[in-house]
């Protein structure tokens, strides 16, 4: 990644133990990057107090203990952190992929053909839409560590359900004005459910619970509903970086 | 020496402590006691740190047997409490003899008590927190016949004399009422609902039974946003008020998603979330608008009432030996003035 500058911000009152910080350019990816920057600064800086930051597109709410530090120090915190970041060069891991695999409609995805009618376009042409894109995880959201995503090139904005399911199933993958989401675990949910993943994306078992981060790469691929049961117990992996693809290939080095 | 105690009623009761304040960075709410004051209050009472795990219970009577000497205390929400079938006070440290029983009845102002047990309870954690998260599955809800270990056993300390109580630590009780004044100071979006505003300070409230530790649900006048048009989603405080429907305003608590889509109204303070902590459903709530400065003040005074205690209770535990002497038997008749 490049040298950052980063984006004009705002700063709002949010109560007595927390500020949102808005970025506010014109370029959503400098918005994000700042406020994942300024997040992972306030995280790093060790600062007395600071509970941490939920950092999502535009914007990053950080947590305090009032007792502990002022809103005022706070705010003092987040100017450096923003200056900080458009002084050095952020150094990003390089991202890690995700591959997916969905099984879209009937009883996995109770609204795809709601989505499709609304988009008035065909069941394959939305599902050819949301498999046919590079997702990046923008943010880690409610619930439980969902990968937040700018959604799939559909005509228009999907509507959230008028009234929200009670429960949503675990790997529910859904979509929503133009972004789109997995469900990590089961939960209520307002967004349209287009398909399920088999495999299984929290463990509280390990640190961190979902095997994702902001910053890293999601693609789905449709699978048929028999195969289904065959990833059940299967845990959502970042694709192996293999040697070879660090280096050219030369010929005859596979069996 | 540690202690072990036996849930026979458990009502509903989870362990619990201060919250997951790592979470929110990794999706997951803060959760926790929702009633601070009375969760830190029950902890120092008992002689443990502010953030130990503790039991909470929620408005159902509850009921456990101690089988080693224990020492506890309860607080939150005005109850019956027995030890042994003696009358007890709250608020104040309760010694526990093995094999007697501690009950607690008769929730019927405010909604949630604590338990705090010397020497903290053994519980598992998830990112350095033992607080139950319902969404992900985590945490120790109480059933009969659970057994839970604490690091330390104290020997009975009891006032040799009539049997009187041994504490008189005089704290603060929260006031509670059916009747319920929440401060809250404006929130970032406040002036995407214009005017209507206002309402939430000078219309009255009713908490929905739909109410619980994700958020509380208050049906009455409701501003109304005057901007539309999708809303990214973002991170929220806990105490957000929103309106997401006609219905029903919405006042998030500890358990809340920590990203969500609609704007901000108001946000209720450190003080305040304790406030509704204890609202039970058909209370009646009314708002009351303050500064973050205010809030703060309020907040720093309370916990400096909570400071006092700690150190009223170390000076005392101190010259009973609890905690350095765990075989302790009655006081020297000085100890006890």
């Amino acid at each position: 990644m490049s040298v950052l500058a980063a984006a004009p911000t705002e700063i709002y009152e949010s109560g007595d133990s927390a500020l949102r910080v808005v970025a506010i350019s014109e370029a959503s990816e400098l918005n994000w990057l700042t406020v994942h920057g300024l997040a992972d600064w306030l995280e790093s800086c060790g600062a007395e107090g600071l509970h941490g930051a939920v950092p999502t597109y535009d914007s990053v709410l950080v947590e305090f203990d009032p007792i502990l530090v002022s809103a005022r120090q706070v705010r003092a915190f987040v100017k450096l952190g923003l200056l900080e970041l458009g002084r050095s060069a952020a150094s990003a891991a390089a991202p890690r992929e995700f591959d997916v695999p969905v099984v879209y409609g009937g009883e996995y995805g109770p609204d795809l053909e709601r989505v499709a009618d609304h988009q008035g376009i065909s069941v394959e042409e939305v599902i050819r839409l949301h498999t046919g894109k590079t997702y990046t995880v923008r943010c880690l959201g409610a619930p439980a560590g969902s990968p937040m995503m700018d959604g799939p090139a559909f005509p228009k904005p999907v509507p959230r359900l008028k009234d929200p399911r009670l429960s949503v199933p675990a790997g529910a993958v859904a979509v929503a004005g133009r972004q789109a989401v997995i469900a990590p675990a089961s939960a209520p949910g307002g967004w349209c459910v287009i398909g399920q993943t088999p495999l299984s994306v929290l463990n509280i078992r390990r640190e961190p619970l979902v095997p994702y981060k902001p910053g890293d790469i999601l693609r789905f691929r449709q699978i048929r509903a028999e195969d289904f049961s065959g990833f059940v117990g299967m845990e959502l992996e970042p694709r192996a970086v293999e040697p070879h693809a660090l280096e050219p290939l030369t010929s005859g080095a596979q069996p | 020496m540690s202690g072990e105690i036996l849930i026979q009623q458990p009502g509903n009761a989870v362990v619990t402590d201060l919250g997951r304040t790592r979470g929110p960075r990794f999706g997951l709410p803060v959760n926790g006691a929702l009633d601070q004051y009375s969760a830190r209050a029950a902890n120092i009472l008992a002689g443990n740190l502010d953030n130990h795990p503790l039991v909470e219970i929620t408005a159902l009577d509850f009921r456990m047997k101690a089988t080693t000497d224990i020492l506890i205390a309860v607080t939150g929400a005005p109850l019956t409490l027995t030890v042994g079938g003696r009358p007890s006070s709250q608020w104040e440290p309760v010694s526990v003899r093995a094999g007697e029983t501690v009950s607690i009845r008769g929730i019927h102002r405010g909604l949630r008590a604590y338990l705090a047990i010397h020497g903290s309870i053994e519980a598992e954690t998830l990112l350095g927190s033992v607080a139950p998260d319902t969404v992900v599955g985590f945490g120790l809800q109480l059933k009969e016949g659970t057994r839970l270990l604490t690091r330390r056993s104290v020997g009975p300390v009891r006032q040799p004399y009539f049997d009187l109580p041994l504490f008189r630590l005089g704290l603060d009780r929260p006031r509670m009422d059916s009747d319920l004044l929440v401060d809250v100071t404006d929130g970032p979006d406040v002036a995407e609902f214009g005017e209507s505003g206002e309402l939430l300070f000078t219309s009255e409230y009713a908490v929905s039974g739909r109410s619980n530790h994700i958020g509380l649900r208050l049906g009455g006048e409701l501003p109304e946003r005057t901007s539309s048009g999708e809303v990214l989603s973002r991170g929220v405080p806990v105490g957000a008020v929103e309106v997401p429907s006609r219905e029903e305003l919405l006042v998030l608590h500890r358990g809340r998603g920590v990203t969500a889509g609609y704007p901000v109204l108001a946000v209720v303070t450190s003080t305040g979330l304790d406030v509704l902590a204890q609202a039970r459903p058909g209370d009646k709530v009314r708002f009351r608008k303050t500064t973050v400065a205010e809030a703060t003040a309020a907040h720093r005074r309370s916990r400096a009432h909570l400071e006092t205690l700690r150190e009223s209770v170390n000076t005392v535990f101190g010259l009973l030996g609890i905690g350095c002497r765990p075989q302790w038997q009655d006081l020297p008749v000085a100890a006890c003035s």
